[in-house]
């Protein structure tokens, strides 16, 4: 019992950090390879979550839904509303320098976040919606737990290996020398505010996905899951705790911030009992710890992102030396 | 690079794990405690999972469980969002392995951990205050079980009253979030059915300044009562002050929110004289005071809002594992049995009779603090409420609702 048990834990964090690892890797797709500070992550993971919810959720009085879609239909539904929902947002708020644009995107995450909490109709506003399906959740506790985790991360591998090969390839370097001197790129003749919003775009699909994933994971979606102290800013700690710029990083990020952050109440739970409620903060300063030692001592996070070629395969680097 | 990262990190976790899940004794019974500790509610759980946490040591020092096995309270944090509830429950049940849970506290924590973890795995949950009507129509193989109402039932049972008293014609002011939305609902619903007419409805944000374009766009529907499903220490108050300064409503109704002392410390008792708030009663029962005098005596405030709810999973779980005989699955079963509204009552603290009565092949029925806790087919509670007025002395009774 105790293996199994480990096991289906150990299951449980897989799926829990292959989401936010898609999240950290569509954010790394605007921060790292953009530069682009979007605080309202929570806002894309929403659209993303409630559409796929929508689609594949079975009828309920008083609210859209009840089309019973498949799930992967939804997911799909979910990238798309997510990256769509972006455009308008990107096309305003982009022009916005760096931090004007973390203010931006914070506020159209909290105006997303409060229409999701109101419009009856469309979300059953702060009650959420229940009964999602879930891929394989018909199957006992541990398989199912199981095949989810391959579902998700098989998403995570696709997504990866499609946002590596962007970042080698001429889009990705285009978008880093926009990132790093916007005047020359210009000069280049660059369409800059054209590469930033597909940027903003394609980084806002993968949290939509993100969301996706979550809510049919619970099998259910509310408001409280938006909250952007867990849907943002621990994002935005995997992805600096990791390595911005690197996709590795980002996924290296969210396992790490996701198993100290799930595995310190473990630990904290062996002190004595009349501790109990309290050792429950200290896995939010461990965070926080981590994120100042990080910061301090390797400001580039724990894989930095790589240098010009370095990530590239080691026979196009020869070609060229050729 | 990647996975040699990744499989150090999984490696050195699950080490972690393993020697630590290695050290509980097996001779204990462990039920889940899993609480808002941070977070929105980080206020109001401590004194929550204090209250469950006393009825296992009472139930410790009568006896225990099943062969004098002892309760052990496994406090696990929800973080009162779906994310911390999945994660404390997937804990709770594959880490401590424990028998059952109380908790998650709030609604959406809930619904997460149950769809996830605990209705896959069987363990049986009972929430103290979850209290979203979403909750009744979980597909739970009855594994999800609450000692608080939904919000629907009293959101329905004071439409009932109000449309018996007389009032045909309400306006409805509810806070934006899933107590001021289910409870208006459902009152919504419940009222029109009975043929009053609602003639305003509309949610407002918590902690603005003013509530005046809010409250006057109420009144042009042309009502003379205003319902308030909010807190009265909180955004209520604003809204009732700016009503009454303004003249925009005679009537004032409140859920069980608005039933705080501080709308009369601030507004004064000779300004509400047509101010109306429903709430539980926690019926004036022997039950209610045995648990004030044992939470008092054990250092907690019998007052603090759940801790009755708190105990009585708690309580009413230690019953079931006993009736059960330890067994998982037997749970649910157990749980209806021991609180069915039939046998011999059982009242809050009383171990002792109660596992004599159980070893005895003798039916029993929990009278809980909160209430008498009979379950209906989806696991819920009918609540006991009553309607207060604003007398001389704070609240007084007018009439029991229905």
């Amino acid at each position: 019992m105790e293996l199994i048990g480990l096991a289906n834990y150990a299951l449980f964090m897989g799926i829990f950090i292959g989401i936010y690892a898609l999240l950290a890797l569509g954010l790394n797709i605007q921060w790292g390879f953009a530069g682009l500070f979007n605080a309202g992550i929570a806002g894309f993971f929403a659209v993303g979550a409630y559409t796929s919810a929508i689609l594949t959720s079975p009828y309920a009085e008083g609210r859209l839904g009840g089309f019973e879609m498949p799930f992967f239909v939804g997911w799909a539904g979910a990238m798309v509303a997510a990256g769509l929902i972006a455009w308008p947002i990107g096309k305003i708020c982009l022009r916005f320098r760096s931090d004007y644009l973390a203010i931006a995107t914070i506020g159209v995450a909290e105006i997303i976040r409060l229409v999701v909490k109101s419009e009856e109709t469309l979300t059953n506003s702060a009650r959420g919606i229940t009964n999602i399906p879930r891929p394989f959740g018909d199957l006992p506790y541990v398989q199912s737990q199981a095949a989810y985790l391959s579902i998700v991360l098989l998403c995570l591998g696709l997504c990866y290996f499609l946002v590596q090969r962007q970042f080698n390839a001429p889009w990705g370097r285009m978008m880093r020398a926009i990132r790093d001197n916007e005047l020359a790129a210009r000069a280049m003749g660059k369409n800059i505010e054209g590469r930033r919003l597909e940027a903003f775009m394609f980084g806002a699909a993968l949290m939509g996905l993100g969301g996706a994933l979550f809510a049919h994971f619970n099998r259910s979606i509310t408001p409280e899951a938006i909250d952007p102290m867990v849907a943002t800013f621990l994002v935005w700690i995997m992805l600096i705790l990791g390595g911005q710029g690197n996709n590795k990083g980002a996924i290296l990020g969210a396992a790490v911030v996701w198993i100290i952050w799930s595995m310190s109440e473990i630990a904290t739970d062996q002190l004595p009992a009349e501790y109990a409620i309290k050792a429950k903060y200290i896995r939010l300063f461990l965070i926080g710890l981590m994120l100042q030692l990080v910061l301090r001592f390797r400001p580039e996070g724990i894989l930095p992102e790589p240098t010009r070629g370095e990530s590239r395969p080691a026979q196009v680097s020869a070609q060229e030396k050729d | 690079m990647k996975s040699k990262f990744f499989a150090l990190a999984l490696a050195g976790g699950l080490l972690a794990a393993t020697a630590l899940a290695g050290a509980p004794a097996h001779a204990d019974v462990k039920i889940g405690l899993l609480g808002g500790v941070s977070g929105p509610i980080a206020a109001m759980a401590p004194a929550m999972i204090d209250a469950a946490q006393l009825a296992f040591q009472q139930v410790n020092e009568q006896g225990g469980v099943l062969d004098g096995q002892k309760i052990v309270g496994a406090v696990g944090d929800s973080a009162c969002s779906p994310q911390g509830g999945t994660d404390a429950a997937t804990k709770a049940v594959n880490i401590e392995g424990v028998t059952a849970i109380v908790g998650p506290h709030c609604s959406g924590a809930v619904l997460a951990a149950a769809g996830s973890v605990t209705i896959p795995a069987g363990v049986t949950v009972v929430t103290p205050s979850g209290t979203s009507p979403e909750i009744t129509g979980l597909a739970d193989n009855d594994t999800v079980f609450r000692t608080v109402p939904s919000d629907d039932f009293q959101g329905r049972a004071l439409a009932r009253t109000l449309k018996a008293e007389g009032y045909s014609k309400v306006a409805v002011a509810y806070i934006n979030n899933d107590y001021g939305t289910g409870l208006a609902n459902a009152f919504k619903s419940e009222f029109e059915a009975q043929g009053g007419e609602i003639a305003g409805f509309a949610a407002h944000e918590d902690g603005k300044a003013s509530y005046r374009s809010n409250l006057a766009d109420l009144a042009s529907g042309g009502a003379d009562t205003l319902v308030i499903f909010d807190y009265g220490d909180g955004t209520g108050l604003t809204l009732l002050r700016q009503a009454l300064e303004n003249g925009f409503f005679e009537k004032f109704i409140g859920g069980d929110g608005m039933k705080s002392d501080a709308p009369i410390k601030e507004l004064g008792a000779e300004n509400l004289t047509t101010f109306y708030a429903s709430s539980p009663v926690g019926e004036k029962s022997d039950a209610l005071n045995v648990f004030n005098e044992a939470f008092k005596a054990a250092g907690g405030d019998p007052d603090a809002i759940f801790v009755t709810t708190s105990y009585d999973a708690a309580f009413l779980l230690a019953l079931a594992v006993e009736k059960a005989g330890g067994d998982k699955a037997g749970i649910p079963a157990a749980l209806r049995a021991v609180s069915s509204g039939e046998g011999e009552a059982i009242l809050p603290g009383e171990w002792k009779k109660a596992k004599e009565l159980i070893a005895a092949g003798k039916a029993i029925d929990y009278k809980g603090a909160a209430g008498d806790l009979n379950f209906d087919q989806a696991g819920d509670v009918p609540g006991a409420y009553s309607l207060f007025k604003v007398g001389a002395n704070g609240f007084e009774v007018v009439s029991e609702m229905k």
